[in-house]
């Protein structure tokens, strides 16, 4: 194989590939990036076998073929290289490959093909277009909510659920539940749900950002599920197991339902939160027509601000982890916010009252007193 | 002695815990013999895979024995960050169904399920639960008190489901060495097995008037106790304060007595000293513990009328403790220890807020 491309073209979709590229498995090629040059186009791939990417690269192929070379070197040689272009060249005796550039000549061994897993083709059946920034809005307004807990797989996901007018996702740690719902504005050709690893779908999302691509494409299988994306084909294992009912969770009503400015509120959980350290909860005391919100660190400190709240009734004092808060808060992004309250030891709910559907349930810490 | 009001209590136990994590994220070593253990020349074997087991590898061995024993076993490092969170997550499945239970270390705990209308029912559910949820493969003991919930489930390990009753374990331990009993030590065995008492059986009809010839009558109750399966500890769900804190290492090489032992020593000083002001906690009594190269273990302690306020002082007392021990051979081991902390552990320690969950089902 031998291929011939810019340096700096070469370098931004290796970095993009290698984030696939697994960092500790066992078996080495999988911390490698194959790269493939066939019918005149060049493709680098990479998977931890959970995701995969298929990245393509601009550049002439001279001689086709194939070849894996380890990720992370590869990233430091490339981000290092002289000039603007660059040239790579199996030698097969010598079972490396030459790269140069410049003046500059690297001989880097490359790892076993044949250990590189097969990528899922992209599929022309069942395949459904969605508006590419509705559904990084969406992904992104609830990922937090994930968990990052692998003893729970199931959690580890976000249920994905794809009407004809409306995308909805799902994500829970079992601490706060996050589900946002958004309408959109042209009917997808057909409907799909499925749990997909929040991690796949946060690299989906990176990826988006980087382009300016109106539209990605889904294909959602049995157990997998392919995107595409201005030409990056991201490809993930769906978990297995049902996904907790959402519905059940939602409490059917609440004692106390309060109106605030978004950004006022946000603002004043940042700067107390800065108290509640070493897992110290942020207490929000309500009384009539005011919220405390204060924060002790013992042997470092506390802090407490009061602000005007429509509060009515008997006074409520609940604790929160600032950290999951501040993420339910920052995540209605502008706006007003709806603060739902029932009892100290009962979940709490945030939403946008705007009503763009996004809704935040979090459950409370204890307090000792 | 008589038995208090009728209690159901079950002890569950995790099998081959830190193996059964690992091989949750590595399946391809499924069916193989496994081993957690460190890396050091001296380090243990922390678990075996039941696999592994077979070669005569259990915890504890010296895990260079365990390589010479099984070199085909794989070696894995122990990951404690990951095992606490698998941790948590079966206790708290467990919390979640039986309410009343007391964790020990990280794979164990006793419940209590007197109250449980359906004992037996509730806990097979408990286990197949945490097995669908966290792979992880509990034995189960049940009896009347704790000892004999504990000595249940290690009968019938792996997946062992034992029920027994206190009269039925006594007959089932009856030939085993009082050793297998928690509580008696391997010395005490072998002091019993001086006395002539070599059985479970044969301890539990022993004379309370020959035990305390030898063991003292404080000691002679608590053996026959013990021996009869009588026990009756509550299950609590609030850990009791602390009552010690200590700090020890093995060298990877014997250290000869002298200065580099005494370095190495008040480093231990230094990181208990560090552990108690974090925690707020003051205790007079300083004891340093001294292995040898053949493995004579001694401790010496020195109560003080103050707790050690400072460092200097505490590394000063542990100091004058080993020069007046003055190791007669090579020394393997060494520790340091504060024990007899006043009451109040400070804030830090207590106010270990409770973040509440989502009843996901």
């Amino acid at each position: 194989m031998k291929i011939s491309t810019k340096r700096d073209a070469l370098f931004t979709q290796l970095q993009t590939v290698t984030r696939a590229a697994s960092t500790r498995s066992a078996v080495q090629t999988l911390s490698g990036v194959l790269l493939v040059a066939e019918d005149g186009r060049i493709e680098m791939r990479a998977t931890d076998m959970e995701i995969g990417l298929r990245v393509p690269l601009e550049g002439e192929v001279q001689r086709p073929g194939s070849l894996v070379l380890p990720a992370r070197l590869l990233v430091d040689v490339v981000r290092a290289l002289p000039g603007s272009d660059v040239s790579l060249e199996l030698r097969g005796a010598e079972q490396d490959v030459e790269i140069r550039a410049g003046a500059a000549t690297f001989h880097i061994r490359t790892l076993r093909a044949e250990d590189f897993p097969p990528l899922p083709e992209v599929d022309a059946d069942g395949q459904v277009s969605v508006p590419a920034r509705a559904f990084v809005e969406t992904i992104q307004k609830v990922a937090r909510s994930a968990s990052r807990d692998e003893t729970r797989p199931v959690l580890t996901g976000i249920l994905v659920s794809a009407s004809e007018d409306s995308l909805r996702m799902v994500a829970t740690d079992s601490y706060r539940l996050s589900v946002k719902e958004t309408q959109l504005e042209a009917p997808l050709e057909s409907g799909f749900e499925a749990n997909v690893p929040a991690r796949a779908l946060q690299e989906l999302a990176r990826i988006v950002g980087q382009t300016e691509t109106e539209s990605l494409v889904a294909s959602v299988r049995s157990n997998q599920v392919v995107f595409e994306a201005d030409g990056v084909v991201l490809s993930s294992r769906l978990i297995d197991g049902q996904f907790p009912n959402y519905r059940q969770l939602l409490p059917d009503s609440y004692e106390h339902s309060l109106e605030l400015v978004g950004a006022e509120i946000t603002e004043v959980v940042r700067r107390i939160s800065l108290l509640a350290q070493k897992n110290a909860p942020l207490r929000l005391a309500f009384s009539e027509g005011e919220l405390t919100v204060s924060a002790r660190t013992p042997d470092v400190g506390e802090a407490s601000e009061t602000v005007p709240v429509p509060f009515a009734g008997e006074p409520l004092e609940i604790g929160f982890n600032p950290d999951f808060l501040r993420d339910g808060l920052e995540a209605v992004d502008s706006g007003d916010v709806a603060l739902k309250l029932i009892s100290p030891l009962r979940p709490g709910l945030i939403e946008a009252a705007d009503g763009s559907g996004f809704l935040y349930l979090l459950m409370p810490i204890r307090l000792n007193v | 002695m008589s038995e208090p009001a009728r209690r159901v209590i079950a002890h569950l136990d995790c099998d081959a815990f830190y193996v059964s994590v690992e091989l949750m994220r590595r399946p391809e070593l499924r069916g193989l013999p496994v081993v957690v253990a460190g890396s050091g020349p001296r380090s243990v074997v922390t678990t075996a895979s039941y696999e592994a087991r077979r070669f005569g590898i259990g915890s504890a061995s010296p895990a260079a024995q365990a390589r010479r024993l099984c070199p085909q076993a794989v070696f894995l490092p122990p990951d404690f960050p990951a095992y606490r969170a698998t941790s948590q997550a079966v206790w708290a499945l467990v919390r979640e169904r039986l309410g009343v239970v007391q964790v020990i270390g990280l794979d164990e705990s006793y419940a209590d399920i007197t109250d449980e209308a359906r004992p037996i029912t509730a806990l097979r559910e408990v286990i197949s639960r945490v097995e669908e949820r966290t792979g992880i493969v509990l034995s189960v003991g049940v009896g009347p008190n704790r000892l004999v919930a504990k000595v249940a489930s290690d009968l019938e390990k792996p997946r062992g489901f034992v029920v027994l009753s206190r009269e039925q374990a006594c007959e089932r331990l009856a030939g085993r060495s009082p050793r297998i009993i928690p509580g008696i030590g391997p010395k005490t065995a072998a002091r019993l097995q001086a006395l002539g008492i070599g059985t479970i059986s044969a301890l539990a009809q022993a004379s309370t008037a020959d035990l305390a010839e030898r063991f003292g009558r404080r000691q002679a109750a608590y053996l026959l106790a013990r021996s009869q399966l009588r026990d009756d500890a509550p299950v609590s769900t609030t850990s009791g304060p602390a009552k010690s804190r200590s700090s020890e290492t093995t060298f990877d090489e014997d250290l000869q007595p002298g200065a580099g032992l005494e370095a190495e020593l008040t480093a231990l000083c230094e990181k208990l000293f560090g552990a108690l002001t974090r925690r707020g906690a003051r205790g007079r009594t300083v004891a340093i513990k001294v292995r040898l190269n053949d493995w004579t273990t001694v401790t010496r302690a020195r109560t003080l009328p103050e707790p050690p306020s400072d460092l200097e002082t505490l590394s000063t007392v542990a100091l004058e403790l080993l020069r007046a021990y003055d190791p007669p051979r090579p020394v393997r081991l060494i520790g340091v220890r504060v024990a007899g902390f006043e009451g109040d552990l400070g804030q830090a320690a207590t106010e270990t807020p409770e973040q509440l969950a989502l009843p996901l089902t």
